[in-house]
Parts: structure tokens; C-alpha cells; sequence
């Protein structure tokens, strides 16, 4: 997958609002292979709909998402697993951990099925960010900022063309941005991926080559 | 780090995650539910496999069952010289009714007829008797033989004679006085020698028993041999039949029953009493084998309930698997898993209490004098049900998670 591209889009319960000057809603966008973006935005302006509706789990939406031309809407069930393990490599705001898992097994729950990482590189990745203590603790005892490092972890478990992150660090103090957004960037790097990144401030430091305005 | 390592802790981890919520005691219920509801079908089905043959002692695959039937002899019809013949009116409206697939017509002999048996050759003791004859259509006939036909070039006869006529010898009259009791082979190998006169004949041919029959309560020759013999040693006269053999859709039928006797008809033997006891034993295992099936229809309800249930407390967890890209059906399959599993164990399980039973009442069934019919059918039986029900649980599994695809926003 090359570029994720926009056409035109404006989440269902945005239709009929005036135009707020948005850069990514009612426009043509495209995210290319290998390079940064940034998405900012206040609250409540769709950043995790724009999330969702890229990776096929909403279709609340009017116009068109597409993937290297192709409408996303004609992608089959099948396709979409093949983006979810191969192609975009997703955090969600919400991180969707398990919470009765370990966040070794919540890890390796997405592993397993990419088989992208060895267990030795998955803990070497949580001893960087600090939380490798935690590597038999059930996720539902750790904190937010530590929830939120484990779900990192698990986002780069997968071979991708884009790693997608909603608000990926919005729990974490400096120090630990940095080394996330150190470790996404090689990461994107060493696969040659597109970053998209969404924040309401506390933005991840990837060094975006554009940013939009939601 | 290995495809199968990784497929097993995949599978281990969904188990862990996705067991939270299902609910021992539903599944229990639906298990017992599900036991006794296929128990009591295949049961059912193995009981009529079993008791059948005591009804069917006729070998063919399908069923026929046949009626001999004849009118009502009354005192005053002896004393007034009323007929007991069934006019071509009477016949063809016994043709009509629904319960009756096709009817024949007996003949009988219309001259005078001797039977001689001569035991030990020429020169030996010989016994004599007057005798009649009978024919049917071959069609009605229940004795396979190539050589039943006559030839008047070669004039042998052909009979058929009742089981029973050799029964009450062996074990009637034999029997109390110390006679040795014939084997049907050793019957068919006496010589018989028939007599007839008429017509200024008085001729002897030789006869041979070829077959016993268990539908015809007579002495039954070819039918072109009852037609030779009658036009040559007969009056010529065209009779009435007094005797007919019907063959009947079920010989229980309450309709025919009426009608027979509405019109003064009886009928020989027992096959009428043998035909309601085998309806009613049709009827009982019906009636078993549908409470059964609603029994298990009910557990299959009470089955899809519970698993309806669980995907709906774990829905969450199930959108999220989604996202992490597993497919629906990687995610069914935890599922699916479980509910074969029980299916399977209720089906072994159900078969083992079905033989078990059936080891309870063979004995008795024993006594009756039949070794049972095949477990085959209900063991098709039994796997065709759990498989029906296997696959409407997964069909309707499949459905729920395949639901969980799109997530309102």
C-alpha cells in the first residue's frame, strides 16, 4: 500500500454543519508511503472517526476513502484482516488492551498472528520503554501511562506501509514521548511506512513533514 | 519463533479471553436438554428397528400386507342356500375404495378331486383324500418358484400349500402322538398323484409341492392350470369368486374396517389384529420420536441462547480481536470448538445409553422370538440430528460475529 487518499470525506454527523476550515474533512487528502503526518485537532472534531474509517471498522462517513485508488468500501472481509496484519499498524485512543491478559500476552496476542517480532525484541522494546517489570501483570493493574506502552509495543508487533496512531502518547511525560516516538520512527523507518499520528496537543514527536489542521 | 507455536498461543490466549463468561450451568442444561432429547429419538428409532421384524415376518424390503377376505356365512344364508359369492359389482367397488391397492379373485375347482400320497414307492402304503384346489394371480403369490406354471404337454401340478396346514401337523398332531415331525423339504419330496373327474375323464396326474405359504390359508395351484382343468373336467359354468385377496395400504386402517363391516365381509387370519397392533406400534413411536425431536429443538434454543449470550458480553473483546486482525472466523472457531466438543459428547454419549437400553429390553424382545433389526439407522439417525443442530449453532455463531464486523460509532 503506497498512499491512503481522501476524497471529499465528512463523518455522517458532520453533514449539514458549515464548513469549519478543516484540512482533512470535505477535501483531498493523501498520506504517502514513508513519509510523517501530523493531524491536531480539538475535541469532538473526529480524529478516532478519521481513525476508525481508515481502518474499516466504521462507515459512518460520506465520500471516499481509498487505498492506492482503490475505495475502501470494495475491500472484503478477508482484504481488511490482510490491512489489520500487513499493511497499517494501528493504535487506538482507547488502546483496547485485555484487560484480564498479561501485557506480554496482549502482545503476543498480536504477534501470533503476524509472527513480526521474537519474543526477545518485544521485551527489549518494553525494557526501552520502561515496563518491562510489568511483563506478567495483568493490563487491567497498570496505569494509563503504562497501558499505553504496552498497546505501542503491541502496534509495532506487525509488518506495515502506515502506522496509524490516535493520540498515541496523550498519558506520557516527555521522557517517555520521546522514546516512543524514537521507537515508532525507526520502526516506520526500517519498514519504509507512512506515520499518521492524531494529537489535541500533546503531540508526538516524529518529526512530521506536514500537519494538518482537523 | 514457529507458525504452529504461534497459531496454539493464539488459540490459548482467545480460549483464556473469550472462555470468560460462559456459564457452566447453561451449558450443562443444554447438554442434559440435548442427551435426552436425541436419547429418546434414537431410542425410538432403535426400539421400531428392533420390534418390526416380530410384525414383518415377510423378507421383501417393502412391505405389503394383503387381506383374504370373504363374506359372512349366516345361519339362515345355510339354511336358504343364499350365496357367499362377490359379484363383479362388489369387486369393483371394493377396487375403488382408497385404502385398496389391487384385488384378486379366487378359483376353485369344478369337478371332484382326489389327492393320493404314497409313501415307500409302488407296492408301498398309500393315503388318499378329497381335496380342492385354489388359484390367484402369481402376483399375489409369496412363494418365489421358477417352477410354478403348468404345461399340458407335461402335466405336473404345482402347489402351494399353507405353512400352516404343516404347523398343525408338526405341532398339533404330531407332536401329541409321538409322530416324527416333517421338514417343508421332506414334504416337497413326497409324490403326490391327483385325481380327476368330469366330463367322462377320470384321469391321474402327478403332483408336487413346491412352496409354503405364509399369506394363503389354502391349497393353491396355477392359474392356467385351474383353467385347463376346469374346462376340461369342469361344468363350464362362469362362477363368482368366494374368496378375495386384497392388497391394502394398511391393514389396521380404521376406514376399511368399517366397510368390511358395513358389507358383511370377514377376514381370514389374524393379519387384521397384527395390522392395528403395528399401527399402534407406529403411532407410540412416532408420537416418541417427535417428543423427542421437540426436545431436542428445544435444547438446540436453549444452546443458541446461552451462546447469544455469551458473544453478547463479550462482544467488546470480539470487536477488539477484530481490530488486532483476526478474522470472524478465526474468532468463531473458539466457539465453534467448544459447541462441536459438546455435540460430540452428547452424540457418544447419547448412543452408549441407547445400547445400553436396548441391552434391557433384547432379552424380552428374545422371548418373542427375534434377534432385533440394524443399530445402523439409528446411528445415521443420531449424527444426522447432531449434525443438523451442530450446524445451526455454527451458522448462527458465524452470523453474530460476522455482525460484530462494523462497530456503531
Amino acid at each position: 500500500m503506497n498512499n491512503i487518499t481522501l476524497h471529499n470525506t465528512l463523518p455522517a454527523v458532520f453533514a449539514g454543519r458549515p464548513d469549519t476550515g478543516s484540512e482533512i474533512w470535505l477535501r483531498d487528502v493523501t498520506f504517502e508511503k514513508g513519509k510523517r503526518y501530523l493531524i491536531s485537532a480539538e475535541s469532538g472534531t473526529g480524529k478516532s472517526s478519521l481513525c476508525s474509517y481508515i481502518y474499516g471498522y466504521r462507515n459512518d462517513y460520506s465520500g471516499t476513502f481509498a487505498f492506492d485508488g482503490r475505495n475502501i468500501n470494495q475491500l472484503s472481509v478477508d482484504e481488511w484482516c490482510r490491512v489489520r496484519t500487513h499493511h497499517i499498524a494501528y493504535l487506538a485512543q482507547d488502546m483496547r488492551l485485555f484487560g484480564e491478559l498479561t501485557a506480554m500476552e496482549n502482545i503476543m496476542l498480536k504477534n501470533s498472528i503476524t509472527g513480526h517480532k521474537t519474543r526477545q525484541e518485544i521485551v527489549a522494546m518494553m525494557e526501552q520503554l520502561g515496563i518491562v517489570e510489568k511483563i506478567d501483570s495483568p493490563v487491567s493493574k497498570l496505569s494509563i501511562g503504562q497501558q499505553q506502552r504496552v498497546a505501542i509495543v503491541r502496534t509495532l508487533c506487525q509488518p506495515c506501509d502506515f502506522i496509524l496512531l490516535d493520540e498515541p502518547v496523550s498519558h506520557l511525560d516527555n521522557v517517555n514521548n520521546a522514546i516512543v516516538a524514537q521507537m515508532v520512527t525507526d520502526e516506520a523507518q526500517r519498514q519504509g511506512a507512512g506515520i499518521i499520528s492524531t494529537s489535541v496537543g500533546n503531540n508526538v514527536k516524529i518529526n512530521e513533514v506536514k500537519e494538518f489542521k482537523l | 519463533m514457529s507458525k504452529t507455536n504461534n497459531d496454539n498461543s493464539s488459540k490459548s490466549l482467545m480460549w483464556k479471553l473469550l472462555r470468560k463468561h460462559i456459564s457452566p450451568s447453561q451449558l450443562v442444561g443444554f447438554s442434559l436438554a440435548s442427551l435426552i432429547g436425541l436419547t429418546i429419538v434414537i431410542l425410538a428409532v432403535q426400539f421400531h428397528q428392533d420390534v418390526r421384524p416380530i410384525f414383518n415376518d415377510e423378507e421383501s424390503f417393502i412391505k405389503k400386507d394383503y387381506l383374504i377376505i370373504t363374506r359372512a356365512v349366516s345361519t339362515a344364508g345355510t339354511l336358504l342356500g343364499g350365496s357367499n359369492e362377490f359379484t363383479p359389482d362388489a369387486i369393483a367397488d371394493i377396487e375403488a375404495q382408497p385404502w385398496c391397492r389391487k384385488v384378486g379373485k379366487f378359483s376353485s375347482n369344478d369337478y371332484s378331486l382326489f389327492a393320493t400320497l404314497s409313501v415307500g414307492g409302488i407296492g408301498g402304503r398309500s393315503m388318499g383324500t378329497m381335496l380342492f384346489f385354489e388359484s390367484i394371480p402369481t402376483e399375489f403369490i409369496d412363494v418365489a418358484d421358477s417352477d410354478w406354471k403348468f404345461d399340458p404337454a407335461k402335466p405336473e401340478v404345482p402347489v402351494i400349500m399353507s405353512r400352516d396346514y404343516l404347523s398343525l401337523y408338526n405341532f398339533g398332531f404330531a407332536a401329541s402322538q409321538g409322530l416324527p415331525q416333517i421338514s417343508e423339504g421332506i414334504v416337497s419330496k413326497v409324490p403326490l398323484q391327483f385325481t380327476m373327474r368330469g366330463n367322462g375323464y377320470n384321469e391321474t396326474l402327478k403332483g408336487r409341492i413346491v412352496g409354503f405359504s405364509n399369506r394363503l390359508n389354502t391349497i393353491v395351484v396355477p392359474q392356467d392350470f385351474m383353467k385347463w382343468s376346469n374346462e376340461r373336467y369342469g361344468s363350464g359354468i362362469d362362477r363368482n369368486p368366494s374368496r378375495l385377496i386384497v392388497e391394502v395400504n394398511s391393514p389396521g386402517d380404521v376406514k376399511m374396517q368399517r366397510y368390511l363391516d358395513d358389507h358383511g365381509y370377514q377376514v381370514a387370519g389374524d393379519k387384521m389384529q397384527q395390522g392395528k397392533a403395528q399401527y399402534f406400534l407406529n403411532l407410540v413411536v412416532t408420537i416418541v420420536i417427535i417428543i423427542g425431536i421437540i426436545i431436542s429443538l428445544l435444547s438446540f434454543f436453549v444452546l443458541m441462547l446461552s451462546i447469544y449470550l455469551l458473544l453478547q458480553k463479550n462482544t467488546k473483546k470480539l470487536q477488539d480481536l477484530l481490530l488486532l486482525g483476526y478474522s470472524p472466523s478465526q474468532v468463531a472457531k473458539t466457539y465453534i470448538n467448544m459447541v462441536a466438543a459438546i455435540n460430540v459428547a452428547v452424540l457418544i454419549l447419547a448412543v452408549i445409553i441407547m445400547l445400553v437400553a436396548r441391552s434391557c429390553y433384547m432379552p424380552m424382545l428374545k422371548a418373542l422370538g427375534t434377534s432385533g433389526g440394524t443399530i445402523v439407522i439409528a446411528l445415521v439417525v443420531a449424527v444426522i440430528i447432531m449434525a443438523l443442530i451442530t450446524t445451526g449453532n455454527i451458522i448462527a455463531i458465524k452470523r453474530k460475529i460476522n455482525s460484530l464486523w462494523i462497530q456503531a460509532s
